[in-house]
C-alpha cells in the first residue's frame, strides 16, 4: 500500500452524498460466466459500466476482477481454454459474438496493464504506431496527434524535447502514462485499467490518479486496484467481488460508508483480503 | 580430527584434483588443435591466396580465390533461403501453434533434425535435387546447407520469442492490431537482437560443412559463378588437398582451415555480443 | 488537460473497419506462411526417409537382411558383393570408445567449471569450450591426419602395444603394428570433438540445480564432492544422460572428424590400433565415384545411419524434455 499517504487534491473522501443520477449505460454484462477450462471463474455477473463514469472493481486477489477486465476487450480470447457465457453488450454491439472483430472491439476499448509495456521503439513511434494502423495521416498532422496524445496521458512537457528517446529510457511512471497515452491516441470509448498503479510509487501513482479522473471527462473508465484508498479517491461506482461473483455494486461514496453486504464491510474494513 | 570426517575431506581433495586434471587435459588438447593451425595456417597465408585459384596438381602458384568465393556464394544462399523459411516455423510454433499438438510433434522433428548427421542432408539433396537435375551443382549444395540452417533458426526463433513478455503481444493486442502486426511489429522487433543471433550461429554453424557438399556441390579447381554447375568451395578444396601428396596443397589446406576457423570464431564471438547485448537491455 | 472530444467524431468505427479489412488479407496470408514453413520442417524429415529408402531400394532387394551381417565389401566385383559389417562395426567402436574418454572428461569439465573454478576464470573457460564446440569437423580431422596420428603411431601406440604384448585378450585389442590410421586413432579425435559438446550440455544441465538445494547440503556439512555426488547428478541426471545422448549422436555420425585417419578398411580386425571404417567414412570416401548397386549400398548404409542416430536422439531429447519440466516445475 505505497500510496496511503498520499493525498490527491481532487480525490473524492468518502463522505456521505446523495446517490449518482443515472449515466446512459455503455457496457452492460447479463449473467454473465467465465471458464478457464473447468474452473468457473465468474459467476453470473450483472453490472453495467455508466458512460464517462470511472467505475472500480475491488476484492481480494483471486476473486475474478482482472478476469473481468479481460473480458470486456475480449483479451482471453488469446489463450486457449477460456471461454465466456452470458451476455456482454458494448452499446448494441454483442461483445461475446464468436464473429465480431476483435482488433475492432479492441481498438473501441483500450487497456492499460499492471506493469508499463512500452513497445520497443521511441516515444513518438510508441504513440504514432497505434493510430497509423488505422489513419493515413500527414507528418504534421501526426506531430499534432502524437502531441495531443501525449498531452493526454499528462506526459508532453516531460518528452517534448526527447521524442526520438526509446519508450524504454522513460522511469516507470512516465512508462505507464506513455502507455495510457498511446491508448488514448486510438481514440477508444472505453479504457480498462488493470491495477494500473502498482509497479509504480506514490507520486507517479498520484499523477496517474489525476489523469484517470481527468479521462472520465471523455471516457467509460473500468479500473481494477487492490487498493481500496484508490478505488475510493478515483471512482464514482465501486464494484466488490469475491470468489468469482458481485458482492455488491453502487456508488463509491455508498460502498465505502454504508455497504449493504457483511462481507464488503468486512472487506473496506480490512478483516479479510 | 575425525577420522570419518578426515577421509571425506581426502576423497573431496582427490576428486576436485581429477577435475582439475580432466580441465587441464581436454584445455590442453584444445590449445594444441588451436596452436598448431594457427602455427601452420599462418605461414602460408599470403595476399596469393586472396588473388588466385587453386592450383593444378604439383604446382606451386595459386591460392584459394576460387574456393573463397565459391564458400561465401553458398553459404549466403543457404542462408537467405534456409534463415527465412526457419524464423517463419519458430514464429508458428511460438507465437500461433504454442498450445498445438502438432507444433510439440514439430518441435521434437525439429530437434533431431538439428543433430542429425550432416552427411545424410548431402544424400538426401544428392537423391532429390542432384539426380532429378541430371548433375552436381552449386544450388544442390546452397540447399544442403539450408536444410542445415532451417532446424538451427527455427530453434532459436522459438526460444527468443519465448522470451518476449506476453503482457506486451497483450498491449498491442489491446490496441487492435491484428495478431500478425504484433508479431511483425511488436514481438519481432522486441526480440531483434536474438533473432540475429540465431541467424549468425546457423551462418557459423554451415560455414565449415564439409560433408554435405562433398556429392552435391561437389567442388573444382576453377572460378565460377554458375550454380547450375559443380562450383569451388573451402571445406572440400581442403578435403581434397589434406589427403594429396603435393606439400603445397597441403600448405593451402591449412591456410583455408584457418580461414574457416577464423570465420566461424567471429561470427560466434558476434552472436555472443548480441546476445549480450539482449540481457543487459 | 483533457482531451478534446471533437477529435472523437473524426474517426468513427466505419473508418476502422475499413482500416482493418486492408489487414485481414495480410494477416491471413502471414499465418498461412508460417504455418506452411512449421510443416516444411515435417516435409524435409520425410523427404530425407523418402529420398533414403527410394536410393537405397536396389541394395535392398539385392541383398535384404543378409547386408547387416555381411563382412566382405566388393564393389568392383562382378556382381557386387557389399556387406555393412564393417562399417557398422566400425561405427559403434570409435563412439564407444570415444565417449568412454569423453564422458568421464566431458563431466569433469563441467563440475571443475560450476563448482571448483574460482569465478574469474569460469567465463574465460566456459566461453572457449563453447567457441571449441563450434569449430568445423573437418579442422579437428585434419589436425588429427597430420598430427594427432603421427604422434600416436610413434609414441602412444608401441608403449600400450609392449604392456600388453603376451596378456590374453587385452594383448589382441592393443596388438600391433602401430598405425597413422586406426580405429583408436579415429575414437581419440572424435572424443576430443565431443568433449566440449557434452561439457557445455552438462554445465546447462548443472545449472539448473536450484541453489536452495545445494546451499542446504553445504549447510548440513557436505563437501563439494559429497554435494555433486548427492544433490547435483541426482538431480539432473536425466538431463545429463540426455547430453550425452545427444554427444553420442553426433559421435555416430561425424564424417570429417574421422573420414582421413580411419583408414577406410571394410575389414574388421581385432586390434583397434588397426584401421576400419565407419558408416559416414565409407560414403564421404567413396560415394563420389561410386554408381549403380554400389552407390545404392551407400545409400543404405547411410539409411542405417540415420535411423540408429534418430532413435539415438529420440531418446536424448525425450531424456532432456523430462528435466525441462522438472526445471519448470
Amino acid at each position: 500500500m505505497t500510496d496511503l499517504s498520499v493525498s490527491v487534491s481532487t480525490a473524492t473522501g468518502p463522505v456521505p452524498q446523495a446517490p449518482l443520477p443515472e449515466a446512459a449505460p455503455k457496457v452492460t454484462a447479463r449473467g454473465l460466466n467465465f471458464y478457464y477450462g473447468e474452473h468457473h471463474a465468474l459467476k453470473n455477473i450483472n453490472l453495467t459500466l455508466g458512460t464517462n463514469r470511472v467505475t472500480a472493481f475491488i476484492g481480494p486477489s483471486g476473486c475474478g476482477k482482472s478476469t473481468l477486465l479481460r473480458i470486456f476487450n475480449r483479451m482471453y480470447d488469446l489463450y486457449p481454454g477460456q471461454r465466456a457465457t452470458g451476455q456482454l453488450l458494448l452499446d448494441q454491439t454483442n461483445v461475446l459474438d464468436s464473429k465480431l472483430d476483435l482488433n475492432l472491439l479492441r481498438a473501441r476499448v483500450g487497456m492499460v496493464f499492471q506493469k508499463p509495456t512500452p513497445f520497443p521503439m521511441t516515444i513518438y513511434e510508441n504513440i504514432a504506431f497505434g493510430i497509423r494502423l488505422y489513419e493515413k495521416i500527414s507528418k504534421s498532422e501526426m506531430d499534432g496527434r502524437v502531441e495531443k496524445a501525449l498531452r493526454g496521458g499528462a506526459l508532453w512537457n516531460e518528452v517534448k524535447d526527447k521524442l526520438n528517446a526509446s519508450g524504454l529510457s522513460l522511469s516507470g511512471g512516465q512508462q505507464q502514462r506513455l502507455c495510457i497515452a498511446r491508448t488514448v491516441a486510438v481514440r477508444p470509448e472505453v479504457i480498462l485499467f488493470d491495477e494500473p498503479c502498482s509497479a509504480l510509487d506514490p507520486i507517479s501513482t498520484a499523477k496517474i490518479e489525476e489523469l484517470i479522473q481527468e479521462l472520465a471527462e471523455d471516457y467509460t473508465i473500468a479500473i481494477v486496484t487492490h487498493n481500496m484508498q484508490q478505488a475510493a479517491r478515483v471512482s464514482d461506482k465501486t464494484a466488490f467481488m469475491y470468489l468469482g461473483e458481485l458482492i455488491e455494486f453502487d456508488d463509491t461514496n455508498k460502498i465505502f460508508t454504508s455497504p449493504s453486504d457483511r462481507r464488503t464491510q468486512d472487506y473496506i474494513t480490512g478483516r479479510f483480503g | 580430527m575425525n577420522p570419518i570426517y578426515a577421509s571425506r575431506r581426502r576423497k573431496n581433495v582427490v576428486i576436485k584434483f581429477l577435475c582439475l586434471a580432466a580441465a587441464a587435459f581436454g584445455v590442453t588438447w584444445l590449445a594444441l588443435i588451436l596452436f598448431t593451425l594457427f602455427y601452420n595456417g599462418l605461414t602460408g597465408l599470403s595476399l596469393q591466396v586472396f588473388a588466385q585459384d587453386t592450383p593444378p596438381p604439383g604446382s606451386t602458384e595459386g591460392g584459394l580465390r576460387n574456393a573463397i568465393v565459391g564458400s561465401i556464394i553458398m553459404t549466403v544462399i543457404g542462408v537467405g533461403i534456409g534463415a527465412p523459411l526457419g524464423l517463419f516455423a519458430g514464429t508458428y510454433l511460438a507465437e500461433y501453434g504454442k498450445h498445438d499438438k502438432l507444433t510439440s510433434v514439430i518441435r521434437f522433428i525439429n530437434d533431431i533434425l538439428l543433430s542429425a548427421p550432416s552427411i545424410i542432408i548431402g544424400l538426401f539433396i544428392y537423391g532429390a535435387i542432384v539426380v532429378p537435375m541430371g548433375g552436381f551443382s552449386a544450388f544442390a549444395g546452397c540447399l544442403a546447407l539450408a536444410v542445415i540452417v532451417i532446424p538451427v533458426v527455427v530453434r532459436t526463433t522459438e526460444d527468443m520469442l519465448g522470451l518476449v513478455p506476453n503482457p506486451l503481444r497483450e498491449a498491442a493486442s489491446a490496441l487492435g492490431l491484428p495478431r500478425s502486426l504484433v508479431i511483425r511489429r511488436i514481438a519481432y522487433r522486441a526480440a531483434r537482437s536474438g533473432l540475429i543471433t540465431g541467424v549468425l550461429l546457423a551462418t557459423a554453424r554451415v560455414a565449415g560443412e564439409t560433408a554435405p557438399l562433398l556429392f552435391t556441390a561437389l567442388s573444382n579447381q576453377f572460378f565460377s559463378l554458375n550454380l547450375t554447375k559443380t562450383m569451388a568451395n573451402l571445406p572440400v578444396t581442403i578435403n581434397n588437398f589434406v589427403q594429396s601428396p603435393y606439400a603445397y596443397w597441403k600448405e593451402l589446406a591449412w591456410s583455408g582451415a584457418l580461414l574457416i576457423t577464423l570465420t566461424v570464431l567471429a561470427l560466434n564471438i558476434g552472436a555472443r555480443i548480441l546476445g549480450a547485448e539482449r540481457t543487459s537491455k | 488537460m483533457a482531451v478534446e472530444s471533437d477529435v472523437m467524431e473524426a474517426a468513427g468505427p466505419y473508418d476502422r473497419a475499413r482500416a482493418l479489412s486492408a489487414f485481414k488479407l495480410g494477416d491471413v496470408t502471414f499465418y498461412w506462411i508460417t504455418r506452411a514453413c512449421a510443416i516444411s520442417v515435417l516435409l524435409i524429415l520425410g523427404g530425407i526417409i523418402i529420398s533414403l529408402i527410394v536410393g537405397a531400394w536396389p541394395a535392398i532387394r539385392e541383398y535384404g537382411a543378409a547386408f547387416l551381417w555381411t563382412q566382405r565389401w566388393a564393389p568392383s566385383a562382378d556382381p557386387p558383393v557389399l556387406g555393412a559389417l564393417g562399417p557398422i562395426y566400425g561405427t559403434l567402436i570409435t563412439s564407444v570408445i570415444a565417449m568412454m574418454i569423453a564422458i568421464p572428461v566431458g563431466l569433469g569439465i563441467a563440475i571443475f567449471l560450476t563448482e571448483i573454478c574460482p569465478l574469474w576464470l569460469r567465463r574465460p573457460i566456459g566461453l572457449a569450450v563453447e567457441l571449441l564446440a563450434g569449430i568445423p569437423s573437418i579442422i579437428y580431422g585434419m589436425w588429427g591426419f597430420f598430427v594427432l596420428g603421427p604422434f600416436l603411431a610413434n609414441t602412444f601406440q608401441p608403449f600400450m602395444i609392449s604392456i600388453f604384448d603376451g596378456v590374453p585378450v587385452l594383448g589382441t585389442i592393443f596388438a600391433g603394428p602401430p598405425s597413422y590410421l586406426s580405429l583408436f586413432n579415429a575414437s581419440l579425435i572424435l572424443a576430443i570433438m565431443v568433449l566440449p559438446f557434452i561439457t557445455s550440455i552438462s554445465v546447462d544441465v548443472f545449472k539448473t540445480v536450484p541453489p536452495v538445494l545445494k546451499e542446504a547440503a553445504y549447510g548440513v556439512g557436505c563437501t563439494t564432492w559429497e554435494v555433486v555426488r548427492n544433490v547435483v547428478i541426482p538431480y539432473t541426471r536425466v538431463g545429463v544422460i540426455g547430453g550425452i545422448m545427444l554427444a553420442l549422436g553426433r559421435a555416430l555420425g561425424e564424417t570429417m572428424a574421422v573420414t582421413f585417419i580411419i583408414g577406410n578398411s571394410f575389414k574388421i580386425q581385432s586390434s583397434i590400433f588397426a584401421p576400419g571404417t565407419t558408416i559416414s567414412a565409407a560414403i564421404a570416401s567413396e560415394f563420389a565415384e561410386s554408381d549403380g548397386l554400389h552407390q545404392s549400398g551407400l545409400i543404405l548404409l547411410g539409411l542405417l545411419l540415420f535411423v540408429l542416430t534418430f532413435f539415438v536422439l529420440a531418446a536424448a531429447r525425450l531424456m532432456l524434455m523430462r528435466l525441462e519440466k522438472k526445471a519448470g516445475n
